[in-house]
């Protein structure tokens, strides 16, 4: 989980850095290493301290505890300017009183365009770069905000620096376009190969955009994984129901994986017989156990995990099921609940459904109505921790 | 990626470090010329108040609370005897105010005059909109740059003997009044000054208010009595407060309009202390002034605290909308609104523009009444004649000139560090705001007889005498009182930059300096120069400090040659005062121009 599938040197790493405003701690102990060339997407909801890292990160604010490196060496007492970092705000921040060739060309003031090309061949290729080639005597202001947030992008970049720093980009602009400069902006990544550092809320951005996620809560990354990772395999409770929708249950396991010895434990259980069927399923792939949650019984699987993080019978449980994984009228563990609301979205319907009192989100094409089937195999249940008793 | 070399401290080169140091650089020195300029002197004069021949001693401050010719009545309360008895006497018709009770009194009288006739004011810019309105809204920027002095002559000029105002009654046929050297004309004068200030910081609250809020309660049934009072006035209110202690302040520390239309017969504490010092009783001086002082600084303290508890500014999402001045069908009360500031708009031009015109006629009026230029003729010719004890004209106007150009060249760059320094967030901000504000506080008498005790007349550091030119102290005072006016133009700008504007330039690989020259002062360039007609104005017009520095024949300026001529000569005092109206008209025009309006005071 969480494996760094790239090996390139470590560009910026954070080491047990905090930093506390009075006695709030806005980062806590955050230790984390950005590769170079990588996407690395900082995403949480506002106030948890995705901000304040990436401040720290281009020299804004100072660590109240830890260390930042870049590139191995520390960064303490550097001030931005002397950082080589490029910073990109939500409200571009673009120099009202220049125009946009000189806001692109801004920072070539205090160090040499990369290349050894000329100040003004470079500001001509980063406004080529970001496809505003004719903007180069405009007034910002009579710009566009997509606009505006490429002329920011072409001047963070235009003095080469080692690391973009992106605060939010997109946020102030509508969806469509957003969907639209995100494409761009991770193709000009890639293009130049630079190590981005890019906060947002918006986790469905985070997971188009990235090749690697921290998503952070309470001023502590919860989770640090490629996109698919996080989204499949969360580590966390908060990270299930922060990336996309999500189902959460929490139960007691009621079986063990696979063994007739595990299940013998459990002795005079009239729930035992049962199980028997599901449990020779279990048997047969060896890697599922049987939980119940409010009285009800479930097999989930539990992925890839070993003798040793598997859980034992009797320990406490919290799996999460994706709404797309919840079929109507299919899957191996069946419930019926009702239909609370129904919000017609277009390509699906996403539901709301009653079991229990309990709050279950499912998605389907047609909205629906009265009680429902539906169910999920074990295989698409991912169990998110563990408790023992 | 890494082909641009990073850059750490230890191998940046000496003019990197230079600049980057070069804001820390600005602020050491600008304290440094504060501590000259400012603290050093005024502790000097302070450290004199305690030190009776070589110890120290609180006797002279005990001796003026129990005198009753500075407490009145007051003072046997110090003196230690019963409230009751004290409290029976003050009620009494005959009661003694002494001299620190009457410049409560008067401060008092002028504080009510001001909010009297400044709210109205407030009311009719903020909430009416008519041909003019915004003219009229930047002139109450006004005062702040017109000298004391020369308001003194126009006040002269108007309710003197021969005054304008007796003139006016004499064609009507009703007898002449004597309003010179009486408590009524300081009060008015007080609220010429005072009221636009009032007026000025009232619409500005009144415009923040947002319609939303007085809709939400209209709509939640409140009429529009109810909602004024509930909605509106408690967002007002402050800002009316603010005016008032800000006026009781300023006219407790009244110093040119009382020595010019009082004299020392209506002598307030800051008049009385200029007098000591013409006596060369340095020691008593110095305690009245550290008194005066404290009673300052406790109005101003104690105004802050109720500030502190109270803010909520809030920024007006849309601000009410104006009502037209002349409905085309008025109803009852509309008729009875208009009447009401119609009067008050005839009360308001005899106050403010009444001095200013009986100030340019009567430079044009001769003895006989017919229209003259003898005397400006007069100055001309004393400019040739004059003895060497005499007020020149010509070198008052020069220096003048010369001062305002040193002390703006060194208050603006005072001020703008200093505002850096205050819009930053970082723990004791308020402490060096504080500091950094002081010298509004305090007494222009104490710092200039700081300065002339402390470097006029030379002070020994490390074996050296160090001394000042009467000239160099003057500039440095100027500096000193224009300072604050800098600091508080543009401050408000830089507040309202966006902190990711300086953050950009500075990943770009700007300094802390660089990214002020750069970005911010570009930005707020309006209120710079805005802040450096200020601190012109001020020193072209400022009084106090130096009438106590301008001893040689070689450093008097237009206001203390005003001064000379007031009470021999009204004449030649209207005629300079209308030299000084042009000069310091032509700077209220940059302030105008360039954006002064909206900005800080």
């Amino acid at each position: 989980m969480g494996s760094e599938e790239s090996h390139a040197p470590v560009a910026v790493e954070l080491d047990g850095v905090t930093k506390r405003y009075g006695d709030t701690a806005a980062v806590d102990d955050v230790s984390l290493r950005v590769r170079e060339g990588e996407f690395f997407t900082l995403v949480g909801p506002s106030g948890c301290g995705k901000t304040t890292t990436l401040r720290l990160i281009a020299g804004f604010e100072a660590p109240t505890e830890g260390a930042i490196r870049f590139g191995g060496d520390s960064v303490a007492g550097v001030p931005p300017e002397a950082r080589d970092v490029g910073v990109v705000f939500q409200n571009y921040a673009l120099f009202p009183h220049m125009t946009v060739g000189e806001n692109v060309g801004y920072g070539l003031n205090f160090a040499d365009p990369p290349g050894g090309v000329t100040r003004g061949e470079r500001v001509a290729e980063l406004l080529e770069l970001v496809d505003l080639p004719d903007a180069a005597d405009r007034d910002p202001e009579s710009l566009s905000g997509g606009q505006k947030q490429r002329v920011a992008m072409a001047r963070a970049i235009a003095p080469g620096p080692d690391v973009l720093l992106l605060d939010e980009p997109m946020s102030a602009l509508d969806a469509r376009l957003r969907e639209r400069l995100r494409v761009q902006v991770k193709a000009i990544q890639s293009e130049l190969g630079i190590t981005t550092v890019y906060v947002t809320h918006d986790q469905e951005e985070a997971l188009a955009i990235s090749d690697r996620v921290a998503v952070m809560s309470g001023g502590t990354p919860e989770q640090v994984a490629p996109p698919r990772t996080v989204y499949r395999e969360p580590a966390t409770r908060f990270v299930a129901e922060f990336v996309g929708d999500n189902n959460v249950f929490t139960g007691r396991v009621v079986g063990a994986s696979g063994t007739a010895d595990a299940e013998g434990e459990r002795g005079g259980d009239g729930a035992v017989d049962g199980e028997t069927g599901a449990l020779d399923d279990g048997a047969r792939d060896g890697n599922e156990t049987a939980i119940e949650v409010d009285g009800e019984r479930f097999r989930v699987g539990l992925g890839d995990r070993d003798a040793r993080t598997s859980p034992g019978p009797g320990d406490r449980i919290t799996v999460c099921v994706r709404p797309e994984h919840l079929r109507i009228g299919g899957g191996r563990n069946r419930i019926t609940a009702t239909v609370a609301n129904a919000e017609f979205l277009g390509e699906t319907t996403r539901m709301t459904l009653d079991w229990g009192g309990r709050e279950i989100v499912i998605r389907a094409r047609d909205p629906l109505s009265g009680e429902v089937a539906v169910g999920f195999d074990p295989a698409d249940a991912h169990v998110i921790g563990v408790e023992s008793e | 990626m890494s082909d641009r070399d990073r850059r750490s401290d230890g191998s940046r080169s000496l003019p990197d470090r230079l600049e980057g140091r070069l804001l820390t650089l600005l602020a050491v020195a600008t304290s440094a010329t504060l501590v000259v300029a400012f603290y050093y002197p005024v502790a000097t004069v302070l450290i004199e108040a305690v030190r009776v021949d070589g110890g120290v001693s609180l006797g002279a401050f005990a001796e003026i609370l129990r005198d009753p010719f500075y407490f009145g009545e007051a003072a046997r309360l110090f003196a230690g005897e019963s409230p009751t008895a004290v409290a029976r006497d003050l009620v009494s018709p005959d009661r003694r105010l002494g001299i620190v009770g009457f410049t409560a009194y008067q401060a008092a009288l002028s504080t009510v005059a001001s909010v009297a006739l400044g709210l109205p004011a407030a009311y009719l810019l903020a909430r009416f909109e008519f041909p003019g309105r915004r003219t009229i809204r930047s002139l109450t920027i006004v005062p702040f740059v017109l000298p004391s002095i020369m308001v003194a002559v126009g006040f002269v000029a108007t309710f003197g003997r021969n005054g304008t105002l007796n003139a006016v009654l004499g064609a009507l046929g009703l007898p002449a009044v004597d309003l010179l050297f009486t408590l009524e004309a300081i009060v008015i004068a007080h609220a010429f000054y005072n009221a636009p200030l009032v007026a000025r910081v009232t619409t500005a609250a009144w415009e923040s208010v947002d319609a939303g809020a007085v809709e939400t309660a209209r709509s939640l049934g409140a009429g529009p009595v109810r909602a004024f009072v509930d909605v509106v006035a408690p967002q007002v209110y402050p800002a009316v407060l603010t005016g008032a202690a800000l006026t009781f302040v300023f006219t407790f520390g009244t110093f040119p309009i009382v020595l010019a239309l009082g004299g020392f017969q209506l002598a307030t504490v800051e008049v009385f202390v200029y007098r000591l010092v013409r006596d060369l009783s340095y020691a008593e001086a110095a305690a009245l002034a550290i008194i005066e002082l404290v009673i300052s600084l406790g109005v101003l303290l104690a105004y802050l605290r109720y500030e502190a508890q109270s803010a909520v500014r809030s920024r007006g999402a849309r601000p009410l909308p104006r009502k037209p001045l002349l409905p085309s069908t008025p109803t009852v009360r509309e008729w009875v609104s208009r009447v009401g500031l119609a009067a008050y708009v005839a009360v308001a031009a005899v106050v403010f523009l009444a001095p200013i015109a009986s100030m340019i006629l009567a430079s044009v009026t001769g003895g006989d009444g017919a229209l003259t230029l003898e005397h400006y003729r007069f100055l001309a010719a004393r400019q040739r004649t004059a003895a060497a004890f005499q007020v020149r004209p010509w070198p008052a106007i020069r220096n003048s000139l010369g001062f305002a150009v040193g002390a703006t060249l060194l208050a603006l760059p005072m001020g703008v560090v200093v505002a850096v320094l205050t819009t930053r967030r970082y723990r004791g901000r308020k402490l060096v705001d504080a500091a950094a504000m002081a010298p509004l506080a305090v007494s222009g008498i104490v710092v200039g007889l700081g300065l002339l005790r402390g470097l006029v007349f030379g002070v020994e550091v490390a074996g050296w005498r160090v001394t000042a030119s009467g000239a160099v102290a003057i500039v440095v005072a100027h500096a000193v009182a224009g300072y604050p006016f800098v600091v508080r133009t543009v401050a408000p700008g830089l507040e309202a930059l966006d902190r990711s504007l300086v953050e950009s330039a500075r990943a770009l690989g700007a300094s802390r300096a660089r990214a002020l020259r750069d970005v911010e002062l570009p930005l707020v360039w309006p209120a710079v120069v805005a802040g450096a007609a200020f601190a012109f104005a001020i020193s072209i017009g400022e009084f106090t400090a130096t009438v106590v520095l301008a001893t040689g024949a070689d450093a008097y300026t237009m206001p203390i040659a005003i001064e000379r001529f007031i009470g021999r000569r009204l004449g030649p005092a209207t005629a300079m005062g209308v030299v000084l109206l042009v000069v310091t008209g032509c700077s209220f025009v940059v302030i105008e121009r360039l954006g002064g309006e909206s900005r800080g005071l």
